[in-house]
């Protein structure tokens, strides 16, 4: 058996259609779960029982269901309320919230990572709760928010292959019609997934641009052997679906 | 009129769960007076001056500085209520409060954390901000080390610089919670003397320490904390020498 590289280059454009796609869907999942799960992540940790159960739900509801299943839901509950959205709409959304409840649970425990001192010594001087954490908590969570966040992002990337069941023209979905074509299911999926890596690859490096600018001055203070542990234990795989 | 206490706490309680930290406790300030508290591990010293700036919140009692309620207020209707989060941050730097682990922000210089509060919450130029907090330091004999990082100071620098840190939002009262417990024997000393020249310079201050030698030259008024109450109260000399409390003589005589 032999590659025939030319069912690539002929069809490149749709390759590069369903890339651009993939991009489109996991910027917009990656920046909007991550901008719902600071106020998640801030509710859960609240003392008040009213304010952190509602937030654990949330985390759990999402964490609990497997993507695919959790994308059918959407797409075929959300009518039922009035709801039409577009088929990549609702997977933009959906991807969103399943990424928010891993977000949340990682900016929590980026929170948590910073010590308690931290916290009260800001508070003692006179800064308001969230100046605190802005100017406090943020610039030291980094170190354990950054290599975790980043794991989840690529993460998403691959979950977005998911809307191809929605036939969203994303990368999968270009591979399969490709391969329809085509019928040369290796040449596809080998194309189809040096794309992905690629993807992701930049995305992993995206994030480590923004440790260095974010955090290579927070960063100072601390050892080398914590930065270490850090990046250890943002090892651990997620999201599990 | 007199001017009120700096500080004036009136039945002062905390718990947590079953646990009494903190059992109904009075206490007045005055200007430039120093207090020293003393007592056993665990009897509700840092709960006590945690209660002070609400970064514990008290179940009852009332907290003023010099006349003003910090925390919880009486209200209008009869009894007391928490006062908005606004009017406590805007009470909080009315009063400093050094750890026993100094807590300096570890992202920012030696100088930063001496100036960024002033900068945010007063509102002051950066620059003059930032020459004031200079001028602390270097008072504080830690000219050179402006520039440098928490992590790269010693203990008793770090305990200095967090002290300036405090200083620097001009609390009418200082609150201390074992400041050199922390601290490597050799360097204990630096930082009680800063210490007394704050004292000497007229500031108000509440000081927990297990240091006697310090309470006894330093103190106007030493208070002996037991079980969340205060046990015994006085000059150092009366407290210390004359210890009329069994607890106290007990309490004392780990220190011969
Ligand atoms: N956040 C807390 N939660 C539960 N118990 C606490 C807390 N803080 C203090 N305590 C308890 O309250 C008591 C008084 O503690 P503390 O004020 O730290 O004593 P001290 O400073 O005199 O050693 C201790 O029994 C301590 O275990
Ligand atoms: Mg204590």
């Amino acid at each position: 058996m032999t590659l025939d590289l030319s069912i690539i280059t002929d069809n490149a454009g749709l390759f590069a259609q369903g890339a651009v796609a993939t991009v489109y869907i996991s910027v917009a999942a990656i920046i909007s779960g991550l901008l719902i799960a600071f106020p998640v992540a801030l509710l859960r940790l609240s003392p008040r029982r009213v304010m952190s159960w509602p937030a654990v739900a949330y985390v759990e509801l999402f964490r609990n269901i497997p993507f695919i299943v959790m994308l059918s839901l959407f797409f075929y509950g959300l009518p039922f309320f009035g709801l039409r959205l577009q088929p990549m709409t609702t997977g933009i959304v959906a991807l969103a919230l399943f990424g928010s409840a891993y977000f949340a649970e990682i900016v929590r425990g980026a929170i948590l990572s910073v010590p308690r001192g931290q916290m009260e010594s800001a508070r003692a001087i006179g800064m308001s709760y969230l100046r605190a954490l802005r100017e406090i908590i943020f610039p030291q969570m980094l170190r354990f928010f950054i290599p975790a966040a980043t794991n989840t992002s690529i993460s998403l990337v691959k979950e977005s292959a998911v809307l191809a069941t929605l036939s969203v023209a994303e990368l999968t979905y270009q591979g399969l019609i490709v391969q329809g074509q085509t019928f040369a299911p290796f040449e596809v999926f080998l194309a189809t997934a040096t794309i992905y890596w690629g993807l992701t690859a930049l995305l992993a490096a995206g994030f480590r641009t923004s440790e260095r600018r974010l955090g290579g001055q927070a960063q100072r203070g601390f050892s080398s052997r914590h930065r270490l542990a850090a990046r250890y234990l943002s090892l651990e795989p997620e999201p599990r679906s | 009129m007199t001017a009120p206490p700096v500080l004036s706490v009136r039945g002062l309680r905390k718990s947590f769960g079953a646990m009494t930290a903190v059992a109904g406790v009075d206490l007045d300030v005055e200007a430039g007076e120093i207090v020293c508290i003393i007592g056993p591990s665990g009897c509700g010293k840092s709960t006590f001056l945690r209660c002070i700036n609400y970064l514990e919140r008290p179940d009852e009692g009332t907290v003023r500085i010099a006349g003003d309620y910090i925390g919880r207020e009486p209200a209008a209707a009869g009894g007391t209520r928490l006062q908005s989060a606004r009017q406590l941050d805007r009470m909080r730097p009315r009063v400093g409060l050094v750890f026993q682990q100094f807590h300096l922000w570890p992202h920012l210089s030696a100088l930063e954390n001496v100036a960024r509060a002033p900068i945010r919450l007063r509102g002051v130029d950066r620059s003059e901000a930032e020459a004031q907090a200079r001028a602390l330091l270097a008072r504080f004999g830690l000219a050179a080390k402006a520039g440098r990082m928490p992590a790269d100071l010693s203990g008793g620098e770090k305990q200095r610089v967090a002290i300036a840190r405090a200083l620097a939002m001009k609390p009418e009262l200082m609150l201390f919670d074992e400041p050199t417990s922390a601290l490597d024997p050799e360097v204990v000393g630096d930082v009680l003397r800063l210490m007394k020249e704050l004292a000497e310079e007229g500031m108000t201050m509440v000081v927990v320490t297990h240091e006697l030698g310090f309470a006894r030259k330093v103190a106007d008024r030493i208070v002996f904390f037991d079980a969340g109450r205060i046990a015994e109260m006085g000059p150092p000399d009366e407290l210390i020498d004359r210890p009329r409390s069994e607890r106290l003589r007990l309490f004392l005589s780990h220190f011969q």
